[in-house]
């Protein structure tokens, strides 16, 4: 009786031991939720202004004709940036961003974060570390690369943050740019033209997309893990009840056997 | 004199969101000045310094990596990848 008291305890010793980490790290994902969820608003209003001022350019004739306004025909070549996690641990996370990437098998694929660059074998670039000087570098690039026809459709795998509690994998295509809808006829000036500023303006537009994408997918990522480690903490808190409950039951068995013995051999 | 919204944007959030009398950058086809009640107008701005003429007429001066303005009616947006006041 005694060996299954002990083993008991062990394992109570260990379960606690994960009950610490779990909610060491879901400590950890609260406090970087706050840093997170700002810098995810800042990069929002950003990617919204941008998006005003691509949207004013495509919507003007003169720039259709521009490379980044060819239409994405069937068996182009496409490219994705995928944004995943530096680290696991966060639900179902970077599974999610995984399992949406797999309906593009032939696509080129651009890690964001640990998690992606580990599986697609490619140079680690961190997504919690990205700066906007890095997703401007990356975007111009792009852009290059997509005006000289050497892909012909881009897009993002992201995550949305919905709220603390959602998160939903989404694909966004960036390019080719789409026509700008609900556009007023504004009749501006553009100076010194429309094509030469939408040459410029697209890797500008390009990287606060990135920027955005990358700062919503790891505020999403802090809320998954979150939300992961809480219900971890609850599942090992109820194992621990159990496991307490049973090691009392063994305990008091032990004790009730013992006094049995020394009974019986005291009434002989 | 009168003013007008401007709104500087990074990739970090607004860096000046207030009224401003006037916005002076380097254009593509040189220095430039927005003043109240500016044609609409769109421009690509180089990288340079950049002064802000407050509502109460202090200036401000800062350095800007290259970008995009549009003055849209009444709101004046520059939009840049990297700015840093002096």
């Amino acid at each position: 009786m005694s060996g299954n008291t002990k083993t008991l305890k062990l394992r109570i010793k260990s379960v606690d031991s994960t009950l610490h980490l779990t909610k060491a790290m879901g400590l950890v994902a609260s406090s970087k939720m706050r840093k997170a969820n700002l810098a995810m608003a800042a990069g929002r209003q950003y990617e919204a202004a941008v998006q005003n001022v691509v949207d004013l350019l495509t919507a003007s004739p003169d720039c259709q004709s521009s490379p980044f306004m060819r239409e994405f025909k069937d068996g182009g070549k496409t490219r994705l940036i995928v944004i995943a996690g530096d680290r696991g641990l966060a639900g179902g996370y970077n599974a999610n961003v995984f399992r949406t990437v797999r309906d593009f098998g032939e696509a080129e694929i651009i890690p964001i974060g640990k998690r992606a660059c580990e599986r697609y074998g490619q140079k680690i670039v961190s997504s919690e570390k990205f700066y906007a000087a890095d997703a401007f570098k990356l975007a111009k690039e792009l852009c290059e690369q997509f005006a000289a026809g050497e892909f012909d459709r881009l897009g993002i795998v992201t995550t949305n943050y919905i709220s603390m509690m959602t998160q939903t994998p989404d694909i966004k295509w960036v390019l080719p740019l789409t026509k700008g809808q609900n556009v007023k006829n504004t009749a501006a000036v553009f100076e010194p033209d429309e094509r030469t500023i939408l040459d410029i303006a697209v890797p500008e537009y390009l990287s606060g997309v990135i920027v955005a994408c990358v700062r919503e997918s790891f505020a999403s990522e802090v809320a998954a893990r979150r939300m992961a480690m809480d219900s971890a903490g609850k599942n090992a808190q109820q194992m621990i009840d159990e496991l307490q409950l049973e090691y009392n039951r063994a305990r008091q068995g032990a004790i009730t056997q013992e006094i049995t013995e020394i009974v019986a051999g005291a009434g002989n | 004199m009168s003013t007008y919204k401007l709104v500087v944007s990074t990739p970090d959030g607004s860096v000046f969101d207030d009224e401003a009398t006037t916005l002076i950058v380097r254009g593509t086809e040189g220095e430039l000045a927005v003043m109240a009640g500016h044609i609409p107008f769109i421009t690509a701005v180089k990288p340079g310094k950049c002064k802000i003429v407050l509502a109460d007429e202090n200036e401000k001066t800062a350095t800007i990596g290259g970008g995009i303005l549009t003055v849209q009616g009444d709101k004046t947006t520059l939009l840049c990848s990297d700015f840093q006041w002096n």
